[in-house]
């Protein structure tokens, strides 16, 4: 059975405390244990009563498994099927690629008329695709100076000595805990002022989202800190009697050691910002600066909804993802394990 | 070995230029403070990165500078917005409110008439000309303005400056026609422009061809009040309530933002029609949160004890497929679980009217909507606590179970007796912080239901968190009240922030002992 990679503090807490059960458990076991009808009883068919168990265990996953699986065939099956229908039902009808070309930005025709059969071109002003990629771009540049910001601050957290360190630590966090959302007229004012002096980092741009987003360190430099906390500092030292600069033994040894740490780091903020909505949707303002979570969520306008578009833009945004994300699972879950939870 | 040597000080001088640059450019335009706040940063960037005593603030400094501006900043200026009267009725700062009475004309008998022509520039903006009727040596062009319709009704722009051009001088751009004006929707955005002449008075549109010299109707006395010139009242700040008052007590123009104390506080709880829903939220807000953290935890604990069971077949699989919910972005899952939640169209109404005879009203009936909140958010949050369990179980010695199987012990006495025991105690920072999560879970209440159903009255929706709640308050189209917003902002911060430390506290023993 595969172990979960290295992790700090919550699971070196746990193996102390379930160690001290184990010895508590221990003693328990040490009075005479007596051999009950019912203890026997159990002996008799092992195999029957695991295959009973496993076939329950089978059912419970395949039950749940369904809830968790079919929305999604749902919204696969939506973009293929022809007409602006809600999800539902596992195989699309009317089989159409018109969303898909819709949101690839290709002309398609579409029937205007159906009584005379007339046809017109319809085609994307912004194609969809264009909010995917604003997106990707987004996060991908904030994640990497979310990484470079949190890195150096948890490097000072984790190996240097300064007053006030651990109180700095909880002041940050817990100032963190003040929800984006409603700081945004302060954002929104932040921004404005900015871009009268420098205007791609003013008010819909994208490099001033990013710029917001920068500002979302403190979850992940509690992370990073646990991490290198855990790496043992007896290499650095060496390396410092040989004659490197600190700065050197941060680049050279510490950084190339916790790469795991900053693949976790980069993922987690990355799906963080690609899900954001509320300050991306006030920052930018023209449709062809939008990120994937506004364009996705104004195909669900309340007079109109186009959940068809909507459907292909989602399974074709989607999917890149959650399969990024599922191949680095081995590394999530133990970034996860350290603290901090998914935002 | 000090080849970075040379390459920190460059850096440093280049970001202290900047640094400088900026700082000069804020001291021209006149802000002063904030200009002075830049020198000291960037002075104490050039300390920190030259000084050889100052080299762990090296690490900690880039971090700051971003967690101070888009976090500490945004923050101190929110809790400073919830103690003055800041809303659509009070929204421009005091001198932006006098300059707006100020540019406010009109037009005496026989004032100087204009023709005038726009030109079209290459960058969208557009520049206008101006050509006194009588006199065509007196003429005027404009600096490079915008012209754009706004949907929504904003403070009116500053006048644009018009500078004096010599008998040689040419307009750059395009001249445009009357006709391709009106076409292109600019009429009205002109009209409601005025520009002011190097000589201080002010002109604008007075019909399709031509502009005209216009007066300004309030001059400025000593004391701050402001006189008509055309009637002759008289006008003066009322700080307390944010706008001009005359003589009568009456207000005139727009108001202005004014510092209010407490007066927001106040209004939280003393106002019934703000009061009232304010607790109903928060308690709703309670109850979501703690009963998604006790839901996620129970299912994520579920499936992680039975996709521990050693022998079980396709566990990775089956595990793999159980993390999809949060592989996928959180927004599109959202979106998608509101088409499947419709109540009339949606796939789960479909099958249960099918199945059962029934479909449950997720979209108008309060329970109704609650019932689907907490079930979107179990699916969107058992993942996380499944991967958690999944981890706490993985570091539970095996040896205790075998001791207990010793003892005669069964799978479900294991469970509540070993394992919750051991998982628990670690389990509270994870449940707690689950708690101050969704205590703030913005995105799902904002796209799912957007508060809905209203509450009867109409003040809030019966879905609403504080979090959407003051959102609304802030940003809906009809009376928005920033003060209002941030006060209670401010209070949420506070309930949070407590959550986040108490949690501290809590991780902090579990990582000593």
């Amino acid at each position: 059975m595969k172990r979960l990679p290295p992790e700090p503090q919550i699971t070196a807490a746990n193996k102390e405390s379930a160690a001290s059960d184990v010895k508590a458990a221990a003693g328990v076991g040490e009075q005479p244990v007596v051999s009950t009808p019912r203890a026997a009883a159990r002996k008799i068919k092992p195999e029957q009563k695991a295959g009973i168990r496993q076939a329950i265990s089978h059912v419970i996953l395949i039950c749940l498994l369904a809830l968790v699986l079919v929305p999604y065939i749902m919204v696969v099956s939506a973009s293929f099927r022809r007409g602006n229908y809600a999800p539902s039902g596992l195989l699309p009808d009317k089989v159409s690629l018109e969303h898909w070309k819709y949101v690839l930005g290709v002309p398609y025709e579409e029937i205007a008329n159906p009584a005379t059969g007339e046809t017109h071109v319809v085609k994307a002003e912004t194609p969809p695709l264009l909010w995917f990629w604003n997106s990707i771009k987004v996060s991908s540049i904030a994640s990497v100076g979310i990484i470079l910001l949190s890195g150096t601050a948890a490097y000072a957290f984790a190996r240097l000595k300064f007053k006030f360190k651990s109180v700095t630590l909880s002041t940050l966090l817990i100032l963190q805990m003040f929800p984006m959302v409603l700081a945004l007229v302060a954002i929104y004012s932040i921004l404005d002022f900015l871009g009268q002096y420098v205007r791609w980092l003013g008010l819909n741009t994208q490099p001033g989202l990013i710029l917001v987003y920068l500002g979302g360190i403190s979850g992940y430099i509690w992370m990073i800190k646990g991490y290198f906390e855990t790496i043992p500092e007896s290499m650095e030292e060496s390396a410092r009697i040989d004659g490197a600069s600190q700065f050197q033994t941060f680049i050279r040894i510490l950084l190339p050691m916790s790469l795991p740490i900053f693949a976790v780091v980069f993922i987690l903020s990355f799906i963080a910002f690609m899900s954001e909505y509320p300050v991306a949707s006030i920052v930018l303002q023209d449709r062809s600066n939008w990120t994937l979570a506004v364009g996705a969520n104004s195909f669900l306008a309340e007079h109109e909804k186009l959940w068809g578009r909507f459907s292909a833009l989602a399974v074709l945004s989607g999917l890149p993802i959650t399969v990024m994300f599922l191949l680095c699972q081995k590394f999530i879950v133990g970034g996860l394990t350290s603290g901090g939870a998914k935002e | 070995m000090n080849t970075g040597f040379p390459i920190r000080h460059i850096l440093t001088g280049l970001l202290a230029l900047a640094g400088l640059y900026l700082a000069f450019v804020l001291y021209r335009t006149g802000n002063v403070l904030i200009a002075f706040a830049v020198l000291v940063v960037t002075c104490l960037g050039v300390f920190i990165y030259l000084n050889a005593s100052a080299t762990t603030f090296r690490y900690l400094f880039p971090g700051f500078i971003g967690f101070g501006l888009f976090v500490l900043l945004p923050l101190v200026y929110t809790i400073y917005i919830g103690f003055t009267r800041y809303s659509s009725q009070n929204l421009l700062l005091f001198d932006r409110c006098v300059a707006l009475f100020r540019n406010e004309t009109y037009t005496l008998p026989n004032a100087v008439s204009y023709k005038y022509r726009l030109y079209a520039q290459d960058d969208g903006t557009y520049i206008l000309y101006v050509e006194d009727e009588k006199n065509p040596a007196r003429r005027f062009a404009s600096d490079p303005f915008e012209l754009i319709v706004s949907p929504k009704p904003k403070p009116p722009p500053e006048p644009v400056k018009l500078n004096a051009l010599s008998a040689s001088d040419q307009v750059q751009g395009k001249p445009m026609t009357i006709v391709q004006i009106n076409r292109a929707r600019l009429l009205s955005p002109l009209r409601g422009r005025a520009f002011v002449m190097p000589d201080d008075t002010l002109v604008a549109m007075a019909g399709l061809t031509n502009f005209t010299a216009r007066e300004r109707l309030w001059a400025q006395n000593p004391d701050g009040s402001l006189t008509n010139k055309k009637d002759g009242t008289v006008i003066r700040p009322d700080y307390k309530q944010g706008f001009f008052v005359n003589d009568k007590g009456e207000r005139v123009g727009v108001g202005f933002r004014t510092f209010s104390g407490f007066e927001n506080y106040s209004r939280i709880f003393t106002d019934p029609r703000i009061a009232a829903p304010f607790v109903r939220i928060f308690l709703w807000t309670v109850a979501f949160s703690a009963a998604s953290a006790f839901l996620t935890f129970a299912v994520g604990m579920l499936l992680a004890v039975i996709l521990e069971q050693k022998d079980l077949r396709f566990r990775k699989v089956y595990r793999t497929l159980f993390i999809l919910p949060y592989a996928v972005p959180g927004v599109l899952s959202i979106l998608i679980l509101k088409g499947l939640f419709n109540q009339e169209f949606g796939a789960i109404n479909e099958v249960l009217r099918a199945v059962f005879g029934f479909a449950p009203a997720w979209e108008t009936n309060p329970w109704g909507a609650r019932a689907m909140i907490l079930l979107v958010n179990l699916w969107l949050g058992y993942p996380y606590m499944m991967l958690i369990c999944t981890g706490m179980l993985q570091s539970i010695p095996s040896g205790i179970y075998e001791a207990s199987a010793i003892d005669g012990s069964n799978a479900r006495i294991d469970f509540f007796e070993l394992t919750l025991p051991l998982v628990l105690p670690p389990m509270i920072p994870i449940l707690i912080s689950t708690f101050a999560f969704n205590f703030n879970n913005f995105n799902l209440i904002y796209l799912l239901t957007a508060g809905g159903p209203q509450m009867v009255g109409g003040a809030a929706g019966e879905t609403d968190l504080l979090v959407t709640y003051t959102y609304n308050i802030a940003f809906r189209d009809s009376g928005t009240n920033y003060g209002l917003a941030g006060a209670i902002a401010t209070l949420l911060f506070i309930l949070v922030g407590i959550l986040a430390w108490v949690n501290l506290k809590l991780t902090a023993r579990q990582v000593k002992i």
